[in-house]
């Protein structure tokens, strides 16, 4: 069973390197671009029951620190 | 005995060992992350560095190792803990100390000295007077204190904020604020004030010819011992 765990930063939490992409597209001439959050995705191949249990458990341990990120699962094929 | 627990990508635990040697006179143990059993010690430090490579967040794959897993059991027996600059970034992801420590609002490395305001009400920072302020060397990305309003809140009212950042002359506000630290945190104790963390690096500062202020952490401790 495959997941992808993706890790963002909460709302409201500064990314100051969201900001510095930003504004560098900014000053690359996409002007139009109002806002921009940035955040970091983890495949895992795992097996076996509760395989989903266990990601949500490694995710909310380890993965994400959940003071300042939230995580999403989701299933995906190979 | 005072242990140093030492990490792959730890950087200042050579120097920690001679701060203490110098200061304290004390022999000292250095323990490798994969140690399950660490002798009995006095006090235990986690140092600098970037442990693992800072992958995932700076600290987090540390808090995995044999070694912290020691250090959160005997944290509970009252030994008292400090851990500076990555040392703090991985107490805080073990969650001995609460809050944690992200990017510096402005992304950049930053090393150079810096003015603080000391709290001397904890068993680190006894030899120093009340508000006394001092230089401190700071090298760090990601020293910005963060922490959820009832934390703060929580920190403020117990006195758990030892150490923060300041002006020459001691005003606390954002043009004195290096990283964004919230209340110009540097450095927190934990509530049974036996855990200390801060980003500042008091085993830099104990050379009586330049920066001496760090020497002071350390007779607070010899007070202790």
């Amino acid at each position: 069973m495959k997941y992808r765990v993706y890790v963002f930063f909460k709302n409201g939490i500064l990314d100051p390197e969201a900001e510095a992409i930003k504004k560098t597209l900014h000053t690359s001439g996409f002007r139009k671009i109002k806002s921009l959050t940035k955040g970091k995705f983890f495949d895992i191949d795992t097996s076996g029951k509760n395989s989903k249990d266990e990601i949500s458990s490694l995710s909310e341990k380890i993965l994400s620190n959940p003071i300042i990120e939230n995580f999403k699962i989701k299933k995906i094929d190979n | 005995m005072i242990s140093i627990v030492v990490f792959p990508g730890s950087n200042c635990d050579r120097d920690l060992k001679v701060a203490i040697e110098k200061t304290l006179k004390k022999k000292v143990d250095m323990v490798w992350h994969k140690t399950a059993h660490i002798k009995k010690s006095d006090m235990i430090f986690v140092p600098g560095g970037f442990s693992f490579g800072d992958h995932l967040r700076a600290g987090i794959l540390a808090t995995k190792s044999p070694a912290m897993k020691e250090v959160e059991r005997l944290s509970k027996k009252g030994v008292p803990i400090i851990g500076i600059c990555n040392g703090f970034q991985i107490l805080t992801e073990c969650k001995l100390l609460p809050g944690i420590l992200i990017k510096n609002t402005n992304p950049k490395f930053l090393c150079k000295s810096i003015d603080l305001k000391v709290d001397n009400n904890s068993i680190f920072t006894s030899s120093f007077k009340n508000n006394q302020i001092i230089k401190l060397p700071i090298a760090h990305s990601q020293g910005n204190y963060f922490a959820d309003k009832k934390v703060l809140n929580s920190l403020e009212d117990n006195n758990q904020v030892i150490l923060r950042y300041c002006s020459p002359k001691g005003q606390i506000n954002n043009n004195f604020n290096p990283n964004g630290s919230m209340n110009n945190i540097a450095g927190i104790i934990n509530s049974s004030k036996n855990v200390f963390g801060l980003m500042p690096h008091p085993e830099r500062a104990i050379d009586l010819t330049k920066q001496a202020d760090g020497i002071l952490f350390f007779k607070s401790l010899n007070m202790y011992l």
